[in-house]
């Protein structure tokens, strides 16, 4: 059983699909140029010491950020 | 030889794109501004196949959406926008990560450029266990690809020799098929431009339009409103389409390039992430935060500590060259005191600051190379994030303790260009070491023997944190204030531990090095000249007589005169020295600046200041540092006082108003005292500051920087005599 939660609220070591991004058009556009696409698998790696950002591995890379960003990526989570 | 064509290399940050250009180009670079913006412009020269190429460095960057100057610079180079097209595009792709680097190399095949690739870091993703077909990639890419490790040298011959052959024999990247209603839209955007008068525009052009919400391309057509209106109905066709406008590009080039990259990459299991070990205790909640504090405290130790034996020597070198050509310009005494002064003393005041550049961009360098400066930027984004700078603005900002040079410089560090310009408008009220000597002076004449030591520590610490608790407010009205640039997402990619390369390094401390002489060296070279003429200028020689006069017959009160004549005429007799720092205090008092200085003291009446002050402060304007010395030659002590002196000290305390309402009291009272402390510390008084903000940002930027921090340190000294003012 999944359930959809923004990238925000995802606990650290767990991740799941992308299932949607915000249609916000400028930063969604720079959030998929990296990969943050529907459909890719990603994984929350860590909080910052501070609580923000985040950092979020996905695909290859590991990609650190904010948690105003992160909140317009829908995830689908697995367990 | 002339260049016979233009290569450019193209790619992602981080990919390696500068080693390869050290490697292709050696030492044969020139660094420039593109036409009216502040990013780097780097070209540099090499010889191939019996030709002399030119050879364009383009700022990294993950994809052709103009957001940002550096990308926008991207795509004008490659639509021929500033000067001609390139010949070849050389993309520099970081193999550890071939997929979200061939998205750049995806949506730039739009342009139709002849173009290669270097697959760059192969050994890098050998090791994370990496394999590649590349013969296979290169037959579905359609173009060369060249395997290289561009910090070992290998494979850089052989891209030479790729470059050669695709110049001869071009070849172009594989378009990706957008389906109908990318291309409608892209037909309908490519003709409405056409009949609004904008002109013909590629195919690459149009897409630009579509897919970038503020695309800077459409700013410079004609026709602004329609142009927008065409543009959304272009993006709702799209959306009709069943894709969303804003990142169907992506989605699309992503598509494509995982069918091309089907069979020709494969990894080893799921990609191990050699760093996240590391990671976990430089990045720990308590371990992470300590180990950032012992490195960035190496940091500034080494600015601040170690640079200080370089910078005396530098220091000792100018004065060695002073003595050395002043006896030759005996002569001519005002052409002896330009070139002495002015001239040599300005070069020195240049040259003063590189081991603080050299040692800074030392220690970026090794950062950035390790990768442990994208980890200090995750450590500290929250700070700074509320106010508009980033993570990434720690360095610069630590810096500025030192130096505001080296910081305001660093600050390139920061992509973000709001950031940018936030961090580098906030690094100059940073107390750097050249504030301590007025600190330790006024700190040590008046508060320590009043209140003790604690006190005066605790004073000593204030005056340091005062800049940095009023800047992140600031910054943050500075945002909100100046919406024009919109703020990016703060991404950062954590690249892989990497061992840095001693070359690499030290290349890139002599590349800012040589920039800081060339592009703000002569700016400070030329306030130097001029600050010796208004502290020169008016010369009259019955100046110098009358005071001699006046100290004649002061002195002779308590001997003769024939008797004081010959004292005086010994320049080793103290009544020798004690009348030369007279005339000098006789000088400066009706030099251009002098006057200014008397003149502009209602200026700084409010503020308790008295004429002396005022011509103090005034004076250090170019540079603050001086003002110990301005202080002992206006108080007749000579300028080779320094803070710890007890003769100023004790003038300083004994000092009396001579006039106006005050007149009797003493000028220098406590309120007075923290108000000259707090406008040294908040004053624009660095005229090789303002050079640099004006290089790094434009001198519209240094002038609101220049303005803005005087009036707060104005404002401030004024709050503290005038509010203390009330409860005495
Ligand atoms: N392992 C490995 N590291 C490399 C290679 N090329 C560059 N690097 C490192 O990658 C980092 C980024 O290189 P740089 O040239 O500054 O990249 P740029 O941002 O693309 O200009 C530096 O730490 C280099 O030492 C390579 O071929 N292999």
């Amino acid at each position: 059983m999944s359930s959809v939660l923004s990238l925000d609220k995802v606990p650290v070591g767990s991740g799941g699909l992308i299932s949607a991004i915000s249609s916000e058009c400028d930063r969604a556009g720079r959030l998929s140029v990296l990969g943050f696409i529907p459909g890719r698998s990603l994984r929350v790696v860590r909080v910052a010491p501070l609580g923000d950002p985040i950092s979020v591995s996905l695909d290859a890379q590991e990609i650190s950020l904010r948690l105003t960003e992160a909140a317009l990526i829908q995830v689908s989570v697995q367990p | 030889m002339k260049p016979t064509a233009t290569i450019a290399l193209i790619g992602n940050p981080n990919t390696g794109k500068s080693t390869l250009f050290n490697c292709l180009t050696g030492l044969r670079q020139h660094i420039a501004n593109y036409p009216g913006i502040t990013v780097d412009k780097k070209t540099g020269s090499m010889d191939v196949c019996g030709r002399t190429l030119e050879v364009v460095d383009l700022p990294g960057t993950y994809s052709l959406k103009a957001a940002s100057e550096d990308e926008r610079v991207v795509m004008d180079v490659l639509e021929g926008r500033n000067g001609a097209r390139p010949d070849l595009l050389v993309f520099v792709v970081d193999a550890t990560n071939i997929k979200r680097n061939l998205l750049l190399v995806s949506q730039a095949a739009e342009l139709g450029l002849p173009a290669i690739i270097a697959l760059n870091q192969c050994d890098a993703a050998k090791r994370n266990g990496i394999t590649i077909e590349v013969a296979e990639l290169s037959q579905r890419l359609g173009v060369q690809v060249i395997e290289t490790v561009a910090t070992r040298g290998r494979g850089v011959e052989d891209l030479k020799k790729a470059v050669c052959a695709a110049l001869d024999h071009p070849s172009r990247l594989q378009r990706i098929e957008w389906p109908t209603c990318v291309t409608d839209s892209r037909e309908m955007v490519r003709n409405g431009v056409r009949n609004l008068g904008g002109g013909e525009i590629s195919d690459a052009e149009a897409l630009r339009l579509i897919f970038d919400a503020d695309s800077a391309h459409a700013a410079s057509l004609p026709n602004q409103s329609q142009v927008a209106l065409m543009i959304h109905s272009a993006r709702e066709k799209i959306r009709a389409g069943g894709y969303s406008p804003g990142s169907v590009e992506s989605v699309l080039h992503y598509r494509h390039i995982e069918r091309l990259l089907d069979g020709v990459v494969a990894s080893v299991g799921p990609v191990a992430r050699t760093h996240e070990s590391v990671d976990a205790l430089l990045l720990n909640r308590f371990w992470g935060l300590l180990i950032f504090l012992g490195v960035m405290y190496v940091v500034f130790q080494s600015l601040y500590s170690w640079a200080g034996p370089l910078m005396d020597s530098v220091e000792t070198a100018t004065g060695w060259v002073q003595e050395l050509v002043g006896p030759w310009l005996e002569s001519a005494p005002t052409l002896q005191s330009l070139v002495v002064d002015g001239i040599i003393g300005g070069v020195g005041g240049v040259v003063v600051f590189m081991p603080q550049i050299l040692i800074l961009f030392f220690f970026i360098a090794l950062l950035e190379d390790t990768g442990y400066m994208a980890r200090a930027a995750f450590l500290m984004d929250k700070i700074f994030g509320w106010c508009g700078l980033n993570g990434k603005s720690f360095v610069p900002m630590l810096s500025g303790y030192a130096c505001a040079i080296p910081g305001v410089m660093a600050a390139r560090t920061l992509e973000d260009p709001k950031a940018r310009l936030t961090t580098i408008l906030m690094v100059p009220l940073m107390s750097c070491s050249a504030r301590l000597p007025v600190y330790v002076l006024l700190i040590g004449a008046f508060i320590e023997p009043a209140y003790g030591p604690i006190v005066a520590g605790w004073a000593l610490f204030g005056m340091h944190f005062i800049g940095i608790a009023l800047a992140l407010p600031i910054a943050w009205v500075v945002n909100r204030l100046y919406l024009k640039i919109k703020p990016q997402p703060f991404i950062l990619e954590m690249p892989d531990y990497r061992v840095p390369t001693l070359r690499n390094v030290f290349f890139r401390m002599w590349e800012r090095g040589r920039e800081f002489v060339v592009r703000a060296g002569t700016v400070i070279l030329a306030f130097s000249v001029l600050i010796w003429a208004l502290l020169y200028f008016p010369r009259d020689a019955s100046v110098e007589e009358k005071t001699r006069a006046a100290y004649v017959a002061e002195v002779s009160v308590s001997s003769t005169v024939a008797g004081v004549e010959t004292a005086l005429a010994d320049p080793d007799s103290e009544q020798f020295t004690v009348l030369q720092q007279r005339i000098d205090g006789a000088y400066i008092e009706q030099s251009y600046l002098g006057r200014f200085g008397k003149w502009a003291q209602p200026v700084f009446d409010p503020a308790g200041f008295d004429w002396k002050i005022t011509v103090g402060v005034l004076s250090s304007f170019p540079a603050r540092e001086v003002i110990i010395a301005t202080l002992g030659i206006l108080y007749n002590l000579g300028a080779e006082v320094d803070e710890g002196s007890d003769d100023l000290r004790t003038v300083l305390a004994q000092e009396k108003w001579t006039e106006g309402p005050r007149m009797g009291q003493p000028v220098f009272t406590l309120p007075v005292v923290i108000g000259i402390m707090v406008f040294f510390a908040l004053c624009a008084q660095c005229g090789a500051t303002v050079a640099v903000v004006a290089k790094e940002l434009n001198w519209r930027w240094a002038a609101i920087s220049f303005f803005g921090m005087t009036a707060l340190a104005w404002i401030s000294a004024v709050l503290i005599y005038q509010v203390s003012g009330l409860f005495v």
